[in-house]
C-alpha cells in the first residue's frame, strides 16, 4: 500500500481516535517511525484529537499533585543518596499497584484457602478417628448386648432347672454305670403326676460316629423309648426334657444307631436305675 | 496543539530531563498536561475519586516507563494520553469499578461539560463549536473510540454500523476537528 493509499485508509485517524487494536497501533507505529510523511499526518490526526481532548480539561484538586509528587520522590531510585535509599526503600514497598485492594483480597484468599485446607486436614483426621471409636463402641456394645442376651437366657434356663429340682413332685433316679461302664452315671427327674420327664448330670463317654445314647422307661419289664439324649446340652445349666413317661420303675441308657432303636439294644446298656418307691 | 502546552519549556528539553530522572521535570509535566489527562480521564471513569486515582496511577507509570517512550514513534502528549486513558478503560473495566459506580450510582455523563476548557484554549473553541462542526453521528464514534475505548470493530458489532461506515466516520469526525483547530473551517 503506497503512501497516499494508507493516509487516505483513515488508519491514522482510527488510530488517533483510540479506535485501533493494540495489533493494529504497532503497525501504524511502525510505518511512522519509517515514513516522515505518514508520521506528519499521524501528528496532525493525533494533535487534533488532543486538541478535542483540552476541551474536556478539567485541573485536579490541588492537593493531588503534592501526593503524586511525593510518589514520584519515593519512587526514584537515582535521586537517592545511599541513606535516603534504605528509607526509601522502607516506603517503596506499597507502590501505586500494590494499592489495588484485589491484591489483598487476592492474598487473603490464598490465607483463607490454605487455613481451610490445613482445618479440612485436621477435622477429617479427627472425624476418621471419632469413626474408628464409634465403631468399636458399636463393636463393645453388640458383644455386650451378646452377652446379656447369653446372660438372661442362661438365668431363664437357671430359673427353670431351679423350678423342676424345687418341686418335690419330681422323683430324682440315679442311674448308676453297668459293669462294663462303671464311671457312667446319670440323673433322671420324673414327674408322675404330669409324666415329664428330665435328665441333667451326664457322665457319658461320647458314643462313637453315627451311634447316639437312647434313654428308655421300663414299665412292668418293658422297655418304652423315652427320647434321645443330646450331649450337646450338657455345657448349659439346662435339663434336657425327654419324651413323656406315665409309668416307670426304672430308667436305662443304651448306645443305639443314630435316631434311635424301637428296642433297646441290652449288650450296649450304659446306665441303670430304679425309680425309689 | 503543542504550542498552547509547552508554553514554559519544549518537548524536547522536558523529554531530556525526564530521560535523566530529574523529579522536577515531572512537576512541570504535571502543570503542562494534568488538567488535560484529568479531563479525559473524568469522561472515562466519571467520578472524581477513581479519576484521582486513575492520574495518580498513571503519574506513576509514566514516569516510571518513561524508558519505553520512543518520540520516533510519537508525540509525547500522544504516549501519556494513550497510558492514562488505557489505565481509565481498564479501570472501568475491571469489578472493582463496577462495585464502586453501582453502589455509588453515579449518572453517567455528570462530566459532560465543557467546563475548564477555555483555560486550555487560547482561540477559544469550546464543545459548543465542536458540536456544531461534527455531526451527532460523528461525534459519537470518536467519544466511543477516545472515551469509551471502544475499537472500530467493537462499536461496528455493538452498533450494527458497518465496519466501513465507522471508519468514515471516524475519519471525517478527525480530519473536521483538525481542521476546526487550525482555524481553517
Amino acid at each position: 500500500m503506497s503512501n497516499e493509499e494508507y493516509l487516505a485508509s483513515g488508519i491514522l485517524e482510527l488510530y488517533a481516535a483510540g479506535g485501533l487494536s493494540q495489533a493494529e497501533r504497532e503497525e501504524v507505529e511502525l510505518r511512522a517511525a519509517n515514513s516522515p510523511e505518514v508520521r506528519a499526518a499521524l501528528d496532525e490526526a493525533c494533535a487534533a484529537m488532543e486538541t478535542y481532548a483540552q476541551l474536556h480539561a478539567v485541573a485536579p484538586r490541588p492537593y493531588l499533585k503534592d501526593k503524586i509528587m511525593a510518589q514520584v520522590q519515593e519512587t526514584n531510585p537515582v535521586a537517592a543518596t545511599p541513606e535516603q535509599n534504605s528509607e526509601a526503600a522502607v516506603y517503596s514497598l506499597p507502590p501505586a499497584e500494590e494499592t489495588s485492594p484485589y491484591k489483598w483480597m487476592f492474598a487473603a484468599s490464598i490465607a483463607l484457602f490454605l487455613i481451610s485446607g490445613l482445618l479440612s486436614y485436621h477435622f477429617y483426621n479427627k472425624w476418621q478417628q471419632t469413626e474408628d471409636l464409634l465403631a468399636t463402641a458399636r463393636a463393645s456394645e453388640q458383644l455386650m448386648a451378646q452377652n446379656v442376651q447369653t446372660t438372661s437366657l442362661r438365668s431363664e434356663q437357671l430359673q427353670e432347672t431351679l423350678a423342676i429340682l424345687r418341686n418335690p413332685d419330681y422323683q430324682p433316679v440315679e442311674l448308676e454305670g453297668v459293669e462294663t461302664h462303671p464311671d457312667a452315671n446319670m440323673l433322671v427327674y420324673w414327674n408322675p403326676q404330669n409324666q415329664e420327664v428330665y435328665i441333667d448330670e451326664l457322665t457319658l463317654p461320647a458314643p462313637p460316629t453315627g451311634m447316639q445314647y437312647q434313654l428308655w422307661a421300663l414299665d412292668n419289664g418293658n422297655p418304652v423309648d423315652a427320647g434321645m439324649i443330646s450331649l450337646a446340652g450338657t455345657t448349659t445349666a439346662k435339663l434336657q426334657k425327654m419324651k413323656q413317661i406315665s409309668s416307670a420303675q426304672a430308667f436305662a441308657v443304651t448306645l443305639e444307631p443314630m435316631g434311635g432303636s424301637v428296642n433297646p439294644t441290652l449288650e450296649q446298656l450304659m446306665v441303670m436305675g430304679k425309680v425309689k418307691s | 496543539m503543542p504550542d498552547n502546552l509547552t508554553q514554559k519549556i519544549s518537548e524536547e528539553a522536558l523529554v531530556a530531563r525526564l530521560r535523566a530522572k530529574d523529579n522536577l521535570a515531572v512537576s512541570l509535566l504535571y502543570d503542562m498536561y494534568s488538567a488535560t489527562l484529568y479531563g479525559v480521564i473524568l469522561q472515562i471513569v466519571k467520578t472524581e475519586e477513581i479519576a484521582e486515582d486513575v492520574l495518580q496511577e498513571a503519574f506513576l507509570k509514566i514516569w516510571k516507563s518513561f524508558d519505553r517512550y520512543d518520540e520516533e514513534k510519537g508525540r509525547l502528549f500522544t504516549w501519556m494520553i494513550n497510558i492514562s486513558r488505557n489505565l481509565a478503560i481498564d479501570k472501568i473495566r475491571s469489578k472493582e469499578y463496577r462495585m464502586r459506580v453501582s453502589t455509588d450510582a453515579i449518572a453517567p455523563g455528570d462530566y459532560h461539560s465543557d467546563f475548564g476548557s477555555n483555560a486550555f484554549n487560547p482561540d477559544h473553541i469550546g464543545l459548543r463549536d465542536v458540536v456544531e462542526t461534527l455531526n451527532p453521528d460523528q461525534k459519537k464514534i470518536i467519544d466511543l473510540m477516545y472515551f469509551k475505548g471502544l475499537t472500530q470493530s467493537e462499536i461496528s458489532e455493538e452498533y450494527n454500523i458497518p465496519l466501513g461506515t465507522v471508519k468514515t466516520r471516524a475519519r471525517s469526525a478527525v480530519k473536521l476537528l483538525s481542521k476546526l483547530f487550525k482555524g481553517s473551517v
